[in-house]
């Protein structure tokens, strides 16, 4: 079994490196009302990696990102971002650690009042001192490192949605954050586009060693930008491991996802087109 | 069973809500302190700016207006009456602190509650709606301060001043009633209200207009942060925020007037 190669040599990748993982989950449980939605849920995620957390819709995965990006409580279980736990942090560390964070939504999440130059320069604008001259310039710099030059005066709602997505991600990338937490980045784009997003983020990667986490059920993104990938069904982790690690996983959930096989189609399930045979 | 169970949810349910209007008020009447155009930031004081321009120069066409009418309803009433008793001139009393105390405050306030009250509550709720609240929230923004505060400032600054112009417009239409029926000048008008107008009505209105203007923002905030659902959601909140506003801001004048009637005769 060969491990993709980088120039020759073995590649390592950042979790066999035996350093501290970056985040840290443990024991997360999340419940809406009855509904378990992450039950248990344990997960490291190391400085460098790219980790793509794959599942079906409702499975879990936006919930998870989202208390990684510390919007919801849990109702028990800590999440451990470079030691700080921010299930239990006060409203000051909090902030310190956000602002390692770096965080692209699947709507974009544009503030669509303000020009796009505008939205990518309100964290600098916030929490920097920065004169305005320079914070114009990092405004271009980022919008030009996402593919999009030229749109600083534009509103959000004149730029088609691929472009929005690469505005958001500029704006995620503002202040520099050590992690970028990615939404579903080619939910309700064209194949073209959405490969573009993919290769944006490969080379994110590349030049910034930034720590990537990226929720899809998209698999042929998933599988081209995964370092490792966790899979999440019915509220928990199935299995973690790099791509061929998955994709040899002999677990009935995780081969009829990676295989695309329809639940009433997958072995062992009650079909009801076997009634017409 | 069901009868009480029903009515204590329901209770429970405006506690909580007034629960929140407190803890909303308290977080932002902290953080309002910052935005001063002195030492505060330079963006929140722009969105102020930007903000008094909507609530305020847009509204004062229509304030100015309607308290005008308001003005001239209220001699030509209270004139019908008056007229029996050959009491025409406390027109001039009633018009001008009827006005200072009560109508000037109340029409400025409902004005701005139909402009931007509603307005702000949709706002919100777009902005919760389309995910701009959690992105403010991963950016380490708080969504109080960059979105409430500015609002705030913009409204305590604009009500007070819809509502001084709102009362000099309704006198100045009641003079136009006394100029044709009592033969009396405008100016003389003015003097007369001026003599009658003491500090307590005036700093009575000014009061009002900030409670008010407190209640429409901080109502129409917390509506839209409330929102649920989708954009049918927004519609929703829209309408609460106004109803709720027109109630809440009722209720606070007649507080307001129930104090002052008391406490500073």
């Amino acid at each position: 079994m060969n491990e993709p190669t980088l120039a020759g040599a073995e590649r390592r990748y950042p979790h066999e490196t035996g350093a501290k993982p970056v985040i840290s989950v443990r024991g997360l449980r999340v419940r809406y009302g009855d509904r378990e939605v992450l039950d248990g849920v344990d997960l490291d995620i190391y400085r460098g990696e790219t980790m793509v957390i794959l599942g079906a819709s409702g499975c879990g995965k936006s919930t998870l990102l989202r208390h990684l990006e510390g919007l919801e409580k849990p109702e028990a279980g800590s999440i451990c971002i470079h030691g700080t736990d921010i299930v239990t942090a006060s409203r000051k560390e909090m902030e310190r650690v956000r602002r390692l964070l770096g965080v692209s939504f699947q709507s974009a999440a544009m503030f669509n009042s303000m020009t796009v130059g505008d939205n990518v320069a309100l964290p600098l604008r916030e929490h920097t001192d920065l004169a305005e001259s320079t914070i114009r310039l990092i405004t271009r710099m980022k919008l030009q490192q996402v593919g999009l030059s030229g749109v600083e005066n534009l509103y959000p709602t004149e730029l088609s949605g691929g472009m929005r997505k690469r505005a958001s991600l500029a704006r995620a990338l503002a202040m520099d954050p050590e992690i970028l937490l990615f939404d579903e980045p080619s939910a309700g784009l064209d194949p073209i586009i959405a490969a573009g997003i993919d290769r944006l983020i490969l080379r994110l990667k590349d030049a910034f060693k930034m720590t990537l986490i990226v929720v899809t059920h998209e698999l042929q993104s998933a599988f081209l930008i995964a370092d490792r990938m966790c899979m999440l069904d019915q509220a928990k982790i199935l299995a973690v491991g790099t791509v061929k690690q998955i994709l040899a996983n002999p677990h009935p959930r995780i081969q009829q996802f990676v295989q695309r096989i329809a639940d009433d189609a997958a072995p062992g399930s009650q079909s009801y087109v076997t009634g017409f045979e | 069973m069901a009868f009480l169970d029903s009515v204590g949810r329901y209770s429970i349910q405006q506690v909580e809500y007034v629960g929140l209007l407190a803890i909303q008020f308290w977080h932002a009447s902290r953080l309002l302190l910052r935005i001063n155009p002195f030492s505060g930031k330079r963006l929140r004081w722009r969105r102020a700016i930007a903000q008094m321009a909507e609530i305020g120069v847009r509204a004062l066409p229509v304030v100015c207006l309607i308290s005008g009418a308001t003005g001239l309803i209220l001699a030509l009433q209270s004139g019908a009456e008056l007229r029996k008793f050959g009491a025409m001139e406390v027109v001039i009393n009633l018009v001008g602190t009827t006005m200072t105390r009560e109508l000037g405050p109340l029409v400025a306030a409902l004005v701005v509650i139909g402009r931007s009250g509603s307005a702000i509550s949709a706002e919100v709720a777009t902005m919760v709606v389309t995910d701009e609240i959690d992105a403010l929230r991963t950016m380490a923004i708080d969504p109080i301060d960059f979105v409430l505060v500015p609002k705030s400032a913009a409204m305590l600054v604009m009500l007070p001043s819809l509502t001084v112009l709102a009362v000099f417009s309704g006198i100045l239409a009641g003079g136009m009633f006394t100029y044709f029926t009592l033969d009396m000048t405008i100016a003389m008008y003015l003097r007369r209200t001026a003599e009658i107008l003491l500090m307590r009505d005036i700093v009575s209105g000014l009061v009002k207009a900030v409670v008010f203007g407190t209640i429409i923002v901080h109502v129409g905030c917390l509506e839209g942060f409330l929102v649920t659902g989708g954009p049918e959601g927004v519609g929703r909140s829209t309408t609460s925020a106004v109803v709720k506003s027109i109630f809440l801001v009722v209720l606070a004048d007649l507080i307001c007037t129930g104090f002052f009637y008391f406490f500073w005769r």
